[in-house]
């Protein structure tokens, strides 16, 4: 079943083009990576469909319901939750706080305690810390915390940008450890972006490549890996889109 | 789990307590005194307590800076004197209002509660519009709307009097009775700022994106609090009316609206605890200054500060504090008990009792 289908997503900052005519879906429980250099329109395609910034033309759907155009608010209340680059946490608020903050649109109340405790158990830094300022934690428990402010919402499309951005690796490992564990728990469907083809074929999944706002590559997380892997080797900074085309 | 979690809140209001027990001391030290001007005092700082912890429930939790909070204390203020005048002195100075009105004579509780309610009815149209603006943008339409009170209240002759003053009010507002209303804003600033709303708010003060996608409202929790905050700004006019005894549009412009910014700025803006704090230490201050200013006698000699210095003088502390401290004297931060005994609670032990 199809869970989020983006259709011909544009995304214009002023006159500038940032996404030109995305199109892509995501089933139900599968796991996608976004991946592409910089400037490739990968936060511009996780804002668009989260509603945090508005796009000129084409339209998301999540379950079949169109949510193009909707508030940042009103799509979290459908079921998708975003975690924000940079890890976006509320720097003033506890880490409990910070949990708290996205129960507020829950019907069910009294599954929330449970959940906080799920997350304190898949994060057991977030527990021992749970009333400090959130701004005093480290990068690592911050991206933790974000992903967890993430999951309070109860989502069923959870979408995070960049977890592994100025991580160190062994943490970057128990960031998508934990979340392919809970992804397993709850049957979430997430959309990761990440750089390094290597650590998304590791981690497992497909892989959807953007360049200059257009999807250029989908296909397995490995098989990018592999051609990253012979770009590398043999052709330097080649054209990683072409051969990426011509391995599909 | 729950249990961690409802002590902590306890914990949390604890603050109120602590700040409520302050202010008690403040007024009992100054009636121990006995002296009547050191009461006025009193009552005054207590009044702009109310209005301050009022404004802090708005900015301290948006982070949106609100010029506009003075007009909500006018309000508060004519309604009161509406509800509450002798009628033949409203037939002599206010002769435009509608005979219901002119012929009322409420006791001051009900007055007082529905004065504040009619800030709260105002804050909640004008917010309803103002709130859709965010930032700078929305500080200034706040700006605009205290300008638009002030012109009103000071041209609406048959109704406000005008320029002209108010008199008459009975000054029931004490420092005791001011002692209770500053109590119950600084209760309800701190069970609303740890309100599943409050904390909305507060989530958005820090980045509005992040909250939004956390499926936060902005609008409506800030309309909430700015409803809530008017309601005791509001209040804070009436006290004033019924503690001076006399109203006039000009108490309720520019200079209670800045002074009371830069009593919850050298506080500390981000918490209750500044907010009352703020409040406390400036009025003393400006009261000793005050003095100061009108000569004491040490030893025999008489020194004097030249007129004027008190002004000066604040504004050398205020640009003082805020170098040393950018953050306010509390640096955001609230005043609570030690967490005895919770420190245990709060280790490794807890989650696993709750699985």
């Amino acid at each position: 079943m199809t869970k989020l289908g983006v259709y011909d997503l544009e995304v214009r900052y002023g006159k500038v083009p940032a996404l030109g005519g995305v199109t892509l879906h995501l089933q139900e429980g599968e796991r996608l990576f976004v991946s592409g250099p910089n400037g490739a329109g990968k936060s511009s395609l996780l804002k668009a469909i989260a509603g945090a910034v508005s796009s000129s033309h084409g339209r998301v759907e999540l379950d079949g319901d169109i949510i193009t155009g909707k508030s940042a608010e009103a799509i979290a209340r459908y079921g998708l939750s975003m975690v924000p680059e940079g890890r976006d946490i509320f720097s003033t608020l506890t880490v409990e706080e910070n949990l708290r903050v996205g129960t507020g649109i829950r019907a069910d109340k009294q599954a929330i305690e449970g959940d906080i405790s799920e997350i304190y158990d898949a994060f057991p830094i977030l527990g021992e810390r749970r009333h400090a300022n959130a701004g005093a934690l480290s990068g690592g428990q911050q991206q933790m915390l974000a992903i967890g402010r993430g999951l309070m919402t109860n989502p069923k499309l959870m979408m995070v940008d960049e977890p592994s951005l100025g991580l160190a690796p062994n943490i970057v490992d128990q960031v998508y450890d934990t979340l392919v564990a809970l992804q397993q728990e709850r049957g979430l469907t997430l959309l990761i972006v990440e750089q390094s083809s290597a650590r998304a074929a590791r981690v497992g999944g497909r892989m959807v490549l953007l360049r200059g706002g257009q999807v250029v590559g989908d296909g397995d997380a490995a098989e990018f890996a592999k051609r990253d892997l012979l770009k590398e080797a043999y052709f330097g900074q080649a054209d990683q889109s072409k051969s990426m085309e011509e391995a599909l | 789990m729950m249990d961690a979690h409802r002590q902590n809140r306890l914990r949390a209001l604890t603050t109120p307590v602590i700040l409520i027990a302050i202010l008690l001391a403040f007024v009992l030290i100054i009636t121990a005194t006995g002296d009547k001007s050191l009461a006025r005092m009193a009552a005054q700082t207590l009044i702009r307590v109310t209005f301050v912890v009022g404004l802090w429930i708005f900015v301290g939790n948006s982070g949106v800076v609100s010029f506009g909070h003075a007009g909500f204390m006018a309000i508060g203020a004519y309604c009161s004197a509406w509800l509450t005048l002798r009628p033949q002195m409203k037939g002599m100075f206010l002769p435009d209002l509608p005979p219901w009105l002119a012929s009322a004579e409420w006791p001051h509780l009900p007055a007082t509660v529905v004065s504040g309610l009619l800030a709260a009815l105002v804050a909640l149209i004008v917010g309803a519009a103002i709130l859709r603006l965010s930032g700078i943008a929305a500080s200034i339409a706040t700006f605009a709307f205290l300008a638009i009170v002030d012109t009103v209240y000071s041209n609406w002759e048959g109704v406000t009097g005008a320029t002209s003053s108010v008199v008459g009010l009975d000054r029931y507002a004490d420092e005791w009775v001011t002692l209770i209303w500053a109590s119950v804003a600084v209760l309800a600033a701190a069970i609303y700022a740890n309100s599943a709303s409050g904390l909305a708010l507060r989530a958005t003060r820090e980045d509005e994106v992040a909250a939004a996608a956390s499926g936060v409202n902005m609008y409506r929790h800030r309309l909430l609090s700015l409803v809530i905050s008017g309601f005791f700004t509001g209040v804070s006019g009436v006290l004033l009316g019924h503690s001076l005894g006399v109203l006039n549009p000009n108490s309720f412009y520019l200079g209670i609206t800045f002074i009371t910014l830069a009593m919850l700025v050298v506080g500390g803006i981000g918490s209750l605890s500044g907010a009352v704090i703020g409040v406390l230490v400036l009025s003393v201050l400006i009261e000793g200054l005050v003095r100061f200013e009108r000569g004491i006698d040490i030893g025999g000699a008489s020194f004097a500060l030249p007129s004027g210095a008190q002004e000066i003088l604040i504004g050398i502390i205020m640009i003082l504090v805020l170098i040393i401290r950018p953050t306010g004297l509390t640096g955001g931060r609230e005043l609570r008990l030690p967490a005895f005994g919770l420190r245990v609670r709060n280790s490794k032990q807890e989650p696993q009792s709750t699985n």
